[in-house]
């Protein structure tokens, strides 16, 4: 039995037509199209597959697609500004923060979503913040300092904020 | 104490670059980055259909029907294969024992029995569930050591009719038998103040890569294009032609960007099923792994080892003698294992001065999961036994482990375990860095210590190719047989032609991991990427580079041999100003004779070995520029629990000369942290009846962000004889050895005995505290934490 | 099939009373169904849009957490924190960032895991559950909820509201801890929450004990004594082994879970006296104190 629903995702509403029990990572894949959200084990140990809904972090493997309508979904694809990279993805790229790259889309969305909570984020809390995104190549170290680095030049420009 | 003159910032050597090599940003970055780089799973072909494979379930049985009728009634269902369907024909990597589905009998539960391509994944599971299977059960060979008995049951009674390399040393249930065997063991125990033996058993573990497999298969006419995330497509394109009957040319691998590998995509998979499903059903197919699967059905799992040691020692600290007795669980089929035995009775002996040694390495059946090349296969579980059981020696005549090690460790010039004398070699260096960088002989808390272990890893010779060119327009293209699996040595391939034609890595694009486009190339395995290819693509660039200098030669009236290719220029040698841009080289080139080279390059010798006798020999006790490493960990032991946290790893390597350094960092980093999860929280638990007990990563625990401590890392840069380009051997598996052992030294440091079981989990630290199930059976007199 | 979405608990409610299930953020429903624990429902009514499941009120009779929020808002309010220390201690220990956005109070009870990392505190707490269906509502205490696991007392046609938690007495603090092997994404090998109140003097005049992953469900330390803080710790840790009913599974076998959730036990009543005098522990304590750290 299919849903005809609306996603909207990166900005942009998507009409879809699915069985309710399709779960959001399948349909931004398949039905949508982008394919930069990944899927690494689906049942929520991995964070290949995140996504932002109303911009908090969402293992989308684990969702079901018609619970995110109405809701603001953001992929992987969204993150760029135009043809502007992130400085969170310009960072991974200068400190080396990817390897194989596979978990490297859920890795940013978890990152930019703890920046955008916690712009000043200690060493642990963002180490907690993506403790939910395994990495099975850098180990870990060169992706923290990429965050470390985002949050200090987004903090340069403006007055610091109250962490 | 150690000095810094080794490091990168500040090493020279014949070949090396003056200054630090630069830090550049990898060419597939901004692809992975931005999620536009597609891998395998996200590839989509018009008409695809979606396969499933019906497993065994069922550990050792005999099929007694197979039906699938049913499944292929299902509407939507366009072809179900078993063994009937495909040649007959045996593949294996040094053994000949495995078909692409069961035959008649399955040997472990992960086995293929039938696969289906339908319309959707859901019609295919359902045309799976309909197949029906029975089976009579045989009895389940669940244990390594036990199915070396005479009177357990063969897990293949035909075992003498299978082809196999004539190297091997086989016998019924052991599938590679192999000794590495020096001077006289019994007269060295006897002549030793001390004799400590020591038992260990690592259980198996998994590559886990987080990307699970894929494999699309599509027919036009008579050749099949698949795409696969496989760390070597030619061994996957020898796979097809082997299993499906073809010929190399028309079976074309082409492997997107690879989510990692760690050995666990080495090999041939299921690129052949999915070949002939795409032929029976006329229609592209995919294959979608689940987490499940992956951890199931690959016959690349890192194997358990039992170990027995016996090393003699005199009051002094000289090591008399070693003996070492190995059993390591083959699984079901043989796969890429055959030559485990003998690298693992090297890894058993070790990096160390050892007169009278031997060491006897049995690769069993068994009906788990087959075992197979995991990041530096033997050498983590051989380390971490070895390792462990050194501390206990060390104890025992009452010598602080790093001066142990110090004292006994191999160094230039020395022979080593298997009769190899090495030459230049950094390991002293590496013991040295790693303690300075880890504090070791600070003051700890009680509950903290830290641990010193040492390991080793070969550099691996294999032909490789590869094509460069420069276009009209001055850019380079670097055709490559060579695969990326994320560690970065494709990527620094550019920097080595770029370095070669005097210009800028950017100025390269790679067109790599296309077994239609390249030369051969061993694939991303053995570490071997920027020790082969690096060699074939600076030879392949040094045509183009002697094709630039006749022409800029021809322009600025010089003899060829005078010109320097430098900073996009060709000038003459000590005329800087007589030059001329490459790019404008180029285009005269672009109407004339291309600018096209090709490189392949000899691969160095193996080594002699002298006074030293192999059996089961396959040329893994004879290293070409072997790898050293020191790791230091320091680790924080709750007694009351068992919990043990790694604080801290510093890590020193001789991994030759480091050409990009990002990539050399990352791979330790990555390699430490796996490191931890082997040593704490990754192991394969099995039932009574060989099923796995965690196949997901819940109760399989890769290691999280919140739990990777600080690395210290320093590279000791000496020029090691034979190693690759500029200096260079491997890095990728080096890094991935000691971690494990110095966490377990650490860890006995602190409570007193070693761990004997790895991974050393919470419970297992417990009970070894408490001198119970997990302690020593044959434990040294001596114990005890060390200063 | 069919899926509503619910702005109000009335529609809930009617839709439960037809036969739908409840879905909030979905974790436990959708894996549940990938690995063939339950099929998911047939019909559906998502909850995450009802506005008054997702407040946290606090006034004089204590705490009230609509089932609709998440382990991520407990985990940060800082009332509940200071408070109810242990109900954020266990919040802030589920699973990633993410599963605690998603997940919500209610789903993470009515799942009724006994590794359920807010149990132990909701038991230590004094929570009472309110239960809502087309036919009125009813307040259960915490304890009589879960019938084993994965099963409660809650009715299909049932709603889980809210939860309850009583002001905490002056002088007195909670903790949750649990045994994990790794930092993050894990789940509870054995844990404990505690709840103690400090006498003038120091000593324990009140204290309660809950244990997770040793028993079918959440269980409650029976018999524990009070005064001297060292002597009760002990007890607890005593007590709690003795009274543990833990399994053998493939995280740990259960001679260790009965050693293991002793040593947690006590650490608990320990933490929890810390806070109870007084002292800033920061949530979650397994994070503030780390490793043997609170032995």
């Amino acid at each position: 039995m299919s849903e005809s629903i609306v996603l909207n995702v990166n900005g942009v509403p998507y009409p879809v037509a699915i069985d309710q029990s399709r779960n959001l990572l399948s349909v931004i894949r398949t039905e949508i199209g982008l394919t930069g959200t990944k899927e690494g084990c689906d049942d929520c140990e991995c964070g290949a597959c995140m996504v932002l809904l109303d911009g908090r972090p969402v293992n989308s493997c684990s969702y079901l697609a018609v619970q995110a309508q109405g809701r603001t979904i953001t992929t992987i694809e969204g993150v760029l500004e135009g043809d502007t990279m992130h400085p969170l993805q310009r960072n991974l790229l200068d400190e080396g923060g990817v390897q194989c790259g596979y978990c490297t889309p859920g890795m940013v969305m978890s990152a930019t979503a703890l920046l955008a909570a916690n712009p000043s984020p200690s060493e642990e809390e963002i180490r907690i913040g993506l403790s939910g995104n395994l990495c099975r190549c850098t180990g870990y170290t060169k992706i923290v300092q990429a965050v470390q680095r985002t949050a200090a030049e987004l903090a340069e420009p403006a007055a610091p904020a109250e962490g | 104490m150690f000095a810094m003159r080794d490091s990168w910032r500040t090493m020279s050597t014949a070949t090396a670059p003056d200054s630090a090599p630069p830090r550049f940003v990898r060419a597939d970055g901004p692809d992975k980055v931005t999620g536009t780089g597609r891998y395998t799973a996200d590839l989509t072909l018009t008409g695809m259909l979606a396969a499933k494979f019906r497993y065994a379930g069922i550990a050792h049985a005999r099929i007694a029907r197979l039906d699938t009728t049913a499944a292929r009634a299902i509407p939507g269902v366009f072809a179900v294969l078993t063994q009937a369907d495909v040649p007959d024909v045996r593949y294996g990597g040094m053994v000949f024992d495995r078909t692409l589905f069961a035959n008649e009998v399955v040997r472990f539960e992960g086995e293929v029995v039938a696969a289906v391509a339908a319309i959707d994944a859901a019609t295919a599971q359902r045309a799976v569930d309909a197949i029906v299977v029975e089976y009579e059960p045989l009895p389940v060979v669940n244990d390594p050591e036990a199915a070396l008995a005479p009177d357990t049951p063969l897990v293949h009674p035909q075992w003498q009719s299978y082809g196999a390399s004539r190297q091997l040393v086989r016998d019924g249930n052991d599938a590679s038998y192999a000794s590495i065997a020096k001077g006289d063991v019994d007269a060295g125990l006897a002549a030793a103040d001390v004799v400590v033996t020591s038992r260990y058993h690592a259980d198996g573990s998994h590559a886990a890569p987080i990307e699970p497999r894929s494999v699309v298969a599509q027919w036009e006419g008579d050749k099949v294009t698949i795409w696969s995330s496989t760390q070597v497509p030619y061994d996957a394109r020898a796979g097809v032609c082997d299993t499906l009957e073809l010929p190399s040319n028309r079976v074309r691998i082409i492997v997107p960007h690879l989510g990692g590998g760690f050995g666990g995509k080495c090999g041939f998979h299921f690129e052949a099923h999915v070949a002939a499903l795409a032929r029976a059903a006329r229609r592209p197919v995919r294959l979608q792994f689940t987490r499940r699967e992956e951890f199931l059905a690959p016959d690349r799992r890192r194997e358990s080892i039992a170990f027995e040691f016996e090393t003699g020692v005199q009051r002094d600290g000289t090591i008399t003698a070693r003996r070492a007795r190995l059993v390591i669980d083959n699984g079901a089929y043989t796969a890429d294992a055959g030559f485990f035995s003998q690298l693992a009775a090297m890894h058993a002996l070790g990096p160390y001065r050892i007169p009278n040694a031997l060491a006897e390495a049995h690769l069993v059946y068994t009906n788990h999961q087959p075992s197979g090349s995991v990041r530096a296969p033997t050498a983590p579980q051989c380390c971490w036994a070895l390792e462990s059981h050194t501390d206990e020696v060390a104890r025992a005549v009452g010598i602080d482990p790093l001066e142990f090690r110090r004292r006994n460790a191999v160094d230039s010039g020395v022979e080593g375990p298997s009769g190899q004398t090495y030459g230049e070699i950094g390991l002293q260096q590496c013991l040295d860095a790693a303690a300075e960088l880890a504090g070791y002989g600070q003051p700890l808390p009680d509950d903290e210590a830290i641990g010193v272990a040492i390991g080793w890893w070969p550099s691996f010779a294999s032909p490789s190719g590869a094509y460069v060119r420069l276009d009209a327009d001055g850019s380079g293209q670097i055709v490559t047989g060579a695969q990326e699996c994320g560690t970065g040595a494709v990527m620094t391939l550019r920097q080595l032609a770029a370095d070669e034609l005097g210009m800028q890595a950017d100025d390269f694009q790679l067109v790599y991991q296309d077994t239609a486009a390249a030369p051969y190339d061993m694939g991303a395995t053995g570490s071997q990427t920027l020790f082969n290819n690096g060699r074939a693509v600076v030879a392949a660039a040094g045509q183009v580079a002697e094709q630039l200098k006749r022409l800029a030669a021809e322009r600025l009236e010089a003899d060829p041999a005078d010109i320097v290719l430098a900073g996009g220029v060709a000038h003459v040698a000590g005329t800087p100003d007589k030059r001329v841009d490459i790019a404008k080289l180029a285009a005269i080139a672009g109407g004339g004779e291309l600018l096209i080279g090709h490189g392949s390059g000899a691969p160095p010798d193996a080594p002699e070995l002298h006074g030293s006798t192999c059996v089961g020999d396959v040329s893994m006790a004879a290293w070409v520029a072997p790898q050293f490493s020191c790791h230091a960990a320091r680790v924080k032991v709750d007694r009351d629990t068992g919990v043990a946290r790694v604080l801290h790893v510093s890590a020193a390597h001789d991994s030759g000369t480091i050409i990009n350094p990002i990539a050399a960092e990352g791979q330790v980093q990555g390699a430490v942290v796996m490191g931890i999860g082997q040593a704490l929280s990754e192991g394969t638990r099995y039932d009574e009846q060989a099923h796995q007990l965690n196949p997901g990563l819940l109760e399989y625990k890769l290691q999280t962000a919140a739990d990777a401590p600080p690395i210290a890392i320093h590279f000791v840069q000496i020029a090691t004889p034979d190693a690759g380009p500029r200096g260079a051997k491997g890095l990728a598996e080096a890094p991935n050895v000691a971690t494990a052992a110095a966490i377990a030294n650490a860890i006995a440091n602190v409570i007193g005995t070693p761990v004997r079981q790895l991974p050393m989990t919470a419970e297992r630290v417990w009970e070894a505290s408490l001198g119970g199930a997990a302690a020593a059976p044959t434990a040294p007199r001596t114990a005890g934490a060390s200063a | 099939m069919s899926f509503t979405i619910a702005l109000t608990v009335e529609e809930a409610l009617t839709a439960l009373a037809r036969g739908a299930r409840p879905i909030a953020g979905g974790s436990d429903l959708v894996v549940g169904a990938r690995h063939g624990k339950a099929p998911l429902p047939d019909h559906l009514v998502a909850i995450d849009r009802i506005d008054s499941l997702r407040t946290v009120t606090v006034d004089d009779g204590g705490l009230a957490i609509g089932a609709g929020v998440s382990h991520d808002t407990i985990e940060r309010h800082p009332q509940i924190a200071a408070n109810w220390s242990a109900l954020a201690d266990g919040s802030a220990l589920v699973g990633s960032p993410a599963t605690r956005h998603v997940g919500t109070i209610g789903g993470n009870i009515c799942n009724a895991s006994p590794a359920m990392d807010t149990g132990a505190a909701l038991v230590v707490l004094a929570a009472t559950v309110e239960l809502a269906s087309v036919g009125g509502t009813r307040l259960v205490p915490i304890g009589e909820l879960w019938t084993g696991p994965g099963r409660t007392a809650v009715r299909a046609d049932e709603l889980c509201t809210a939860v309850h938690l009583p002001s905490p007495p002056a002088a007195s603090g909670s903790a949750y801890l649990r045994l994990e092997y790794r930092r993050a994404m894990e789940i509870a090998v054995v844990g404990a929450g505690a709840a103690v109140t400090l006498a003038p003097g120091g000593t324990v005049a009140a204290v309660r004990v809950a244990l997770s992953a040793v028993a079918p469900t959440i269980v409650e330390v029976d018999g524990l004594p009070t005064g001297d803080l060292a002597a009760v710790g002990e007890a607890a840790a005593a007590l709690a082994s003795e009274q543990a009913r833990p399994i053998s599974d493939v995280r740990a076998s259960d001679r260790y879970r009965r050693h293991a959730v002793g040593v947690i036990a006590r650490r608990a009543v320990l933490a929890a006296a810390r806070r109870a005098g007084g002292e800033s522990i920061a949530v979650p304590v397994n994070r503030a104190l780390g490793i043997g750290a609170a032995s």
